[in-house]
C-alpha cells in the first residue's frame, strides 16, 4: 500500500463584510480550503483548483481517519498531472456551499441561527472573488493557472477574465459558457424535488430532520446525467440484487442500488439549501453577458474586479470536453475556446475519446492527466 | 518522415512573413508549427484529429485544436488568419474542394502542397508493377493507409475552379530542382515534378 498523506481542511474567517454582486453583503464568512506542496521564493508556481457542484475544499490526499481520499486526487498529488512537487496547489470551498465556507447552513450572526433562505442569492463572481480573498491572504498575488472542471470550470472563466493580469492560463474542463436549457431543465427538477419534499418547510428544517428525501433525488437525477447511457448499461446492464424480491417496489435492479446509494452518501455530506443556492448559480452563470454589463456595485476594499471584456494575448487556455459527455457536449467546450479565441488567448481545444459521460474528469483520467501536465509543463518552459 | 514534408518546411517558411497568423490543418506532432514559431516568429494555431498527437503539441506549448477538417473550419470567422497550410495532407481528405474554401475563408491565402501522382515514375510503376507506389502511400497496405486520394497535378487544377481558388505561386519539385513561378504548370509539370507546394488565393483561376 502506498503511503497516505494526510491533510487538513483550513478555515480562513474573514471578519469583514463581504459584498456580493447583487449589492447584499455577508457581515464576515469563512473560507474552507486546503493546499498542496510548496509556494516556491516567487510565489510563482501556484494552481487554482476549482471544485464542482458537490465538490469542496478536499481535493485531494487523506483526512485523517478517512477511507478515501481527497475528489480529484487521481489528478493532484506528487507526480501526478496538478504535481505537488513542482506546484502549489490550491482548493477551496466555494461561497454558498457547506462544507466548511459559509453558506445557508452557517449561523447569521444578526440572529445566531442558520440563514436557511435568508441567506442572499450567491453568483460564480462571488464564488471566485472569494478565493481572490483567499489568495490574497495567503500573500498570492498571481496564479500560474486556475482549474476546473464542470461548475469548477465555470469558476476558472470567471476568474480569468475578471483578473487577466494576474492570471497565466486557464484549464477548463467539460464546462460552459452558459447552460442550455436543458442544463437549466435537469438542475430545476432537483431543485422542485428538494422543495416538494414536505421537510424542506421553506428551508427551515436546521436543528430537525432535513430533506433528505428530496436531496437523494436531486442527486440521483443529476447522477444520471453525469453518466453516459453506454455506461450505465455496461456497468450495470438489467442485472438485480435481489431476484424474487417481495416487495414490488423496493429497488432491485443493479442501477436503482447504486442511484440509491449515491443518493443516501450525497445528503449525508450534503445540504439542501446549498444544492438550490449553488445550482442557481450555475443556471445564473453567463459569462458573456457578466463581463459585458457594466453595471456593478462597488464593493469593500477596492477590490479590482472584471470591468468589462478584457484582452488576454497572454493568458494560455486548454479546454477539455469529452466525446460522451451529453450534459456539458464538446459543441460548448468549442463555444469556450471560440470566445476565448476572440479575446487573443491562446486557447487549445481537446476532445478525449471517453465512455465515462461527463463524469469523466473525475473518473476517466489518463488522457486528461496527460493534457494537463503537458500544459502546465509547456507554461514552465 | 516522407519526403514532401522535409524539403516543403524552408519553402513555406519563405513565404511566410514575420509575425504572421497562421492555420496549420492536420499539423500532427507540431513539428512545422514549432519551426515557424522559431524562424518566422508566427502566432500558430493547428489543427489535428488524432488525441496522440494532440497531446505531443500540447506538451510543446503549441495551441490546438482537435477537430475532423473535414468537417469544416467552422470554429474559425472569416480572415482569421494570414496563411492557412495544408501540408502532405490533401491526400487524406474526403472533400478537398470544400476544405479548399474553407481555408480561404478563414485565411488570406492558402499554402497546399501535394505529392503529384502523375510523375513519370510513379506512372511507369503504375504500369510495369500495376501497383501504386509505396511513395505515393505513404505507409502501410492501400487498405490501411490514411491515403484516399491519389491527386495529379492537372486534377488539382480542376479543383481550383470548384474551390473559387486561384494560383498565387507554386514551387514545383523536380528531381534536378526546385523550379518557382507559374510557367511549369501544364504538361511537363506534371509529368516531371514530384512533389508541389501552393500558394492560393481566392478568385478565378488564371492559368488558363
Amino acid at each position: 500500500m502506498t503511503r497516505r498523506t494526510l491533510i487538513e481542511t483550513k478555515i480562513l474567517h474573514v471578519e469583514r463584510p463581504f459584498v456580493l454582486e447583487s449589492g447584499k453583503k455577508l457581515d464576515s464568512i469563512d473560507i474552507a480550503y486546503e493546499t498542496y506542496g510548496e509556494l516556491s521564493k516567487d510565489r510563482d508556481n501556484v494552481i487554482l483548483i476549482e471544485h464542482a457542484l458537490s465538490g469542496d475544499a478536499h481535493a485531494a490526499f487523506y483526512h485523517e481517519g478517512e477511507r478515501k481520499p481527497g475528489w480529484w486526487d487521481n489528478m493532484i498529488g506528487p507526480g501526478k498531472a496538478f504535481d505537488t512537487e513542482r506546484y502549489f496547489v490550491v482548493c477551496s470551498n466555494i461561497l454558498g456551499g457547506c462544507r466548511g465556507t459559509t453558506g445557508p447552513s452557517s449561523i447569521n450572526k444578526a440572529t445566531a441561527r442558520p440563514y436557511g433562505l435568508d441567506f442572499p442569492s450567491v453568483n460564480i463572481r462571488d464564488i471566485t472573488d472569494a478565493q481572490r480573498l483567499l489568495l490574497s491572504h495567503l500573500g498570492i498575488e498571481k496564479i500560474l493557472c486556475v482549474a476546473g472542471g464542470s461548475m469548477g470550470g465555470m469558476q476558472a472563466l470567471q476568474f480569468v477574465c475578471d483578473y487577466p493580469e494576474n492570471t497565466g492560463s486557464f484549464i477548463c474542463i467539460a464546462s460552459a459558457l452558459k447552460h442550455s436549457a436543458q442544463q437549466i431543465a435537469f438542475n430545476e427538477v432537483g431543485r422542485r424535488a428538494i422543495m416538494a419534499d414536505p421537510r424542506w418547510n421553506g428551508g427551515n428544517y436546521y436543528g430537525d430532520v432535513p430533506p433528505k428525501g428530496g436531496l437523494s433525488v436531486a442527486r440521483m437525477i443529476g447522477h444520471i446525467t453525469y453518466l453516459s447511457e453506454e455506461m450505465l448499461q455496461k456497468r450495470f446492464g438489467r442485472e438485480k440484487k435481489m431476484p424474487g424480491n417481495k416487495n414490488i417496489f423496493r429497488p432491485s435492479f443493479e442501477v436503482e442500488h447504486y442511484l440509491d446509494y449515491q443518493g443516501i452518501s450525497f445528503v449525508r455530506r450534503f445540504d439542501a439549501n446549498s444544492y438550490l443556492y449553488i445550482t442557481n448559480a450555475m443556471d445564473d452563470f453567463d459569462l458573456v453577458a457578466s463581463l459585458a454589463s457594466r453595471q456593478r456595485s462597488p464593493r469593500d476594499e477596492g477590490r479590482t474586479r472584471g470591468t468589462g471584456i478584457k484582452k488576454m494575448d497572454h493568458v494560455k487556455g486548454l479546454v477539455i470536453t469529452f466525446s460522451s459527455d451529453w450534459l456539458y457536449p464538446p459543441s460548448q467546450g468549442r463555444d469556450i475556446a471560440k470566445f476565448f479565441r476572440s479575446l487573443d488567448a491562446g486557447v487549445s481545444y481537446t476532445e478525449i475519446d471517453s465512455d465515462h459521460g461527463h463524469d469523466s474528469f473525475l473518473t476517466d483520467v489518463k488522457t486528461q492527466s496527460e493534457l494537463v501536465e503537458g500544459f502546465l509543463k509547456s507554461l514552465m518552459a | 518522415m516522407h519526403s514532401i514534408i522535409k524539403k516543403s518546411y524552408p519553402i513555406i517558411e519563405k513565404w511566410i512573413p514575420y509575425g504572421s497568423s497562421v492555420l496549420d490543418l492536420g499539423c500532427g506532432d507540431g513539428r512545422l508549427l514549432e519551426s515557424l514559431a522559431e524562424h518566422k516568429q508566427v502566432s500558430g494555431t493547428g489543427v489535428e484529429i488524432s488525441e496522440e498527437k494532440i497531446i505531443q503539441c500540447i506538451k510543446k506549448g503549441l495551441t490546438v485544436f482537435q477537430s475532423d477538417i473535414d468537417q469544416g473550419l467552422y470554429d474559425w470567422e472569416d480572415n482569421s488568419f494570414d496563411y492557412v497550410i495544408l501540408n502532405a495532407t490533401l491526400q487524406e481528405i474526403t472533400r478537398p474542394a470544400v476544405v479548399i474554401q474553407e481555408m480561404l475563408r478563414v485565411g488570406k491565402y492558402a499554402i497546399i502542397s501535394i505529392y503529384n501522382f502523375g510523375y513519370i515514375i510513379n506512372r511507369l510503376k503504375i504500369f510495369f508493377s500495376g501497383r501504386i507506389s509505396d511513395d505515393i502511400r505513404f505507409e502501410g497496405d492501400w487498405y490501411n493507409s490514411p491515403v484516399i486520394r491519389f491527386v495529379s497535378l492537372q486534377e488539382f487544377y480542376s479543383i481550383l475552379d470548384a474551390a473559387e481558388a486561384r494560383v498565387d505561386d507554386a514551387k514545383f519539385l523536380f528531381p534536378f530542382g526546385i523550379v518557382s513561378g507559374l510557367s511549369c504548370m501544364s504538361v511537363p509539370g506534371n509529368l516531371f515534378s514530384k512533389e508541389v507546394i501552393f500558394r492560393l488565393k481566392r478568385g478565378n483561376n488564371s492559368h488558363d
